[in-house]
């Protein structure tokens, strides 16, 4: 009952609001309500300052599974003490096989998202930003190590590919989350908890709101990447301040709108943006579970994880490219590191007077073959040939195993060898 | 052998006898008569090994036996050839120093520009400079932690020398990930101070243990403004940063709306990132933690 999503909040406020006569009934009736209370005690007891006729809850529609604390439905997210009660959190727990150091406590707190919950210590804000910023850096070096070559724009689609709210959604769909269809004091702590309506505030990373920012919306603008660097976030997105107050005004607006004598024919369970908001829900609360590891394990511990969890996923770095000029960036590479021009040749062909002719054409620097491709026509193969010759310059690798700087923090590291440091791709005109 | 054309044989042939006998001028200049008909000056076409790395040495040239003996044995050396020597071996000329030379253009430029003042800017190219800038940012030692190519390839914007001389682009965005995770340590690490509650709407008791108390201290103090663009620049600046990049200004009257503060940042990012990359981890945070945030200050 608890899963579904209704659409907008005068659904949700219908659906969740008792009938008017439960609360009657049951202060009427006093008798029953202590008979049922002794017949559904469990294991665990609560404190003896529970009293389960004032937690809010409607007690005939939905027979409550554990007692609840007073007015509970008023508190926006689960007590602490009421994690240790639950089964759904130690199940997560045991799952994900945490360490024992990190309590339970601390993980129903990952589960609460700024939106449910407002106050800092009680919402997952801030271990999410501990955990962003640990994921970014252990996956960025990782990249740096693996991949020294890679031009800035690949860098920046490749940690959004890995360490994006997208990704990281996956990770935690694929560790069974579920979530409260609306926060609330009464929900079970292991659920995962936000609120479509009130957007919260988001993780603002590292990155500045450019000045100009009205003009690049207004004239499109484009900006450097090197600006990119230092002002926008680790994916290269700018950074909008006031996008959080733009989303919560257009809310106001439909709400302000919202004509209740016309009964919608259709319900919408979702659009873009409640999808949006779900996802960065979930993704938040996998930064949150990786800045918990930190805060009680330390830093071996969340490198292990981030390895097993995060760095274990699959991305194919060569689709992540696109060249505009392929055959001009490779004769501009030949040139910087004075190699012999590339000359493209045909290594094979069958066809050529058929519907469908295939062309093989090498790309040539002196005697050492770049790149070679196959392609339907000339000009395509010789591109394609063009383009694998700089991918394989760009996805030059030391290999898989190379060794990460953050392996000299482990005590008794053998001694470093300097990483190869590439000076940079080639600015293709 | 047998596939090379005729042109590499010839440069590696003539590498060869370089290194060889430097002082035999005749038996160069025989072999190339004997081997290109024409009286054509030499021209070696890979002047320069390639794989540029400092560690790797420029591979040694492959010759046989017989071309030694052929160029011994050949023709009597010629009355005069024209004295071929560059002015210095470009295989030994650092990168950092010198645009390639098949990415230089025509010379000129067909381009109307505005002011023609602001196609003017100097870059400093004296090593000194550079590494007493190295020595103030990173203590005594501070010009030895990174090898030549890459002391100069930090502080190298990509506005440089239309980016053909290499950049730090990639440094500085590995060097921020590193700043961000060390200053927000800094911050949990850092003794709370009196005085930061927070006080709940529904009077409630948060879970109380010390690591989410560290935690906790985020609220109050950002990391982002522990090492903001502004205060990264003053450091910058403090340990004479500005003479030392090469970039090039849009505006060289103005360097500030050129983009000053970003290059700035960049150039210490990079530094940063070239540091973990040389020597591991441990080193880069105590760079970071003992020259960096403790001099950008609380």
């Amino acid at each position: 009952m608890k899963r579904l999503r209704p659409a907008s909040s005068r659904w949700t406020g219908w659906l969740l609001v008792a009938r008017p006569g439960a609360l009657r009934s049951a202060q009427q009736q006093p008798v029953s309500l202590t008979l049922r209370r002794q017949q559904s005690t469990s294991t665990a007891t609560a404190p003896a300052s529970y009293n389960t006729q004032l937690d809010g809850t409607d007690h005939d529609r939905f027979p409550p599974l554990e007692p609840l604390p007073p007015s509970a439905t008023s508190l926006p997210s689960p007590l602490p003490e009421r994690a240790l009660r639950s089964a759904k959190l130690a199940a997560l727990h045991a799952r994900l096989s945490l360490p024992k150091k990190l309590p339970l406590q601390t993980l129903a707190r990952t589960l609460v998202d700024a939106s449910a919950d407002e106050n800092p210590k009680f919402n997952n804000a801030n271990l999410a930003f501990v955990g962003q910023t640990l994921i970014n850096y252990h996956i960025a070096e990782w990249i740096m190590v693996r991949y020294p070559r890679l031009p800035m724009a690949i860098i920046w689609a490749a940690m959004l590919a890995y360490t994006g709210p997208a990704p990281l959604h996956q990770v935690a769909r694929s560790w069974g989350i579920e979530s409260a269809a609306v926060p609330g004091g009464e929900v079970d702590p292991g659920l995962l908890q936000y609120s479509l309506e009130k957007p919260g505030t988001a993780i603002r990373g590292f990155g500045y709101k450019r000045e100009e920012l009205d003009f690049i919306d207004k004239y499109k603008f484009r900006q450097s990447i090197n600006s990119g660097v230092i002002f926008d976030d680790d994916y290269g997105n700018l950074i909008r301040e006031n996008a959080q107050r733009q989303r919560q005004e257009e809310q106001d607006a439909m709400d302000a709108n919202y004509d209740e004598s016309i009964e919608p024919d259709h319900m919408s369970y979702g659009n873009e943006a409640t999808r949006s908001l779900a996802e960065n829900a979930h993704a938040n609360f996998t930064r949150a579970v990786v800045g918990a590891i930190y805060a009680h394990c330390g830093r071996d511990a969340v490198k292990a994880f981030i390895k097993s969890h995060i760095m274990s996923r699959t991305l194919d770095f060569s689709k992540l490219f696109e060249f505009k000029n392929p055959t001009r960036e490779l004769n501009m590479l030949c040139e910087r590191e004075d190699f012999d021009p590339p000359i493209a040749r045909m290594l094979s062909e069958t066809g050529r007077l058929s519907r469908t002719p295939v062309y093989v054409v090498g790309i040539f620097s002196g005697n050492d073959k770049l790149g070679e491709a196959v392609g339907p026509s000339l000009d395509m193969a010789r591109l394609k040939a063009a383009m694998n010759s700089l991918k394989s310059w760009y996805l030059y690798s030391p290999g898989g195993n190379a060794r990460l700087p953050s392996d000299m923090l482990a005590p008794e590291a053998r001694p470093w060898q300097p990483a190869y440091i590439d000076i940079g791709e080639v600015v293709a005109r | 052998m047998a596939l090379n054309s005729s042109r590499s044989v010839l440069s590696s042939t003539c590498k060869a006898l370089q290194q060889y006998s430097r002082s035999s001028q005749p038996l160069q200049q025989s072999l190339s008569r004997r081997l290109l008909p024409s009286a054509a000056p030499i021209r070696h076409f890979t002047s320069s090994p390639t794989c540029r790395s400092d560690k790797v040495p420029p591979t040694p040239t492959i010759f046989t036996e017989d071309e030694i003996n052929a160029a011994k044995n050949g023709e009597q050396p010629p009355a005069e050839l024209p004295e071929q020597q560059p002015a210095e071996p470009p295989a030994e000329r650092p990168r950092w120093t010198y645009t390639p030379e098949k990415m230089k253009g025509p010379g000129f430029s067909i381009n109307i520009v505005k002011d023609p003042r602001r196609t003017i800017w100097k870059n400093n190219e004296d090593p000194v400079v550079v590494d007493t800038m190295y020595k103030r940012l990173l203590g005594p030692g501070g010009d030895k932690m990174l090898p030549d190519e890459i002391k100069w390839m930090a502080i190298t914007h990509k506005s440089f020398d239309q980016g053909r001389r290499g950049f730090n682009t990639r440094l500085a965005y590995f060097g921020r990930q590193i700043l961000a995770l060390e200053s927000t340590r800094e911050i949990m690490v850092s003794p709370a101070a009196q005085g930061e509650l927070i006080t709940d709407r529904y009077n409630r008791e948060p879970f109380d243990h010390p690591a989410m108390a560290n935690v906790d201290k985020l609220a109050f103090r950002q990391p982002r403004d522990l090492i903001h663009k502004d205060r990264v620049a003053k450091l910058a600046l403090e340990v004479g940063m500005m003479r030392v990049v090469r970039w090039k200004p849009r505006l060289p009257e103005n360097l500030e709306g050129s983009g000053l503060t970003v290059v700035l940042n960049t150039a210490i990012f990079a530094i940063v990132g070239a540091i973990s990359l040389q020597h591991g981890a441990e080193v880069a945070q105590r760079v970071v933690r003992e020259k960096i945030l403790k001099k950008l200050g609380p």
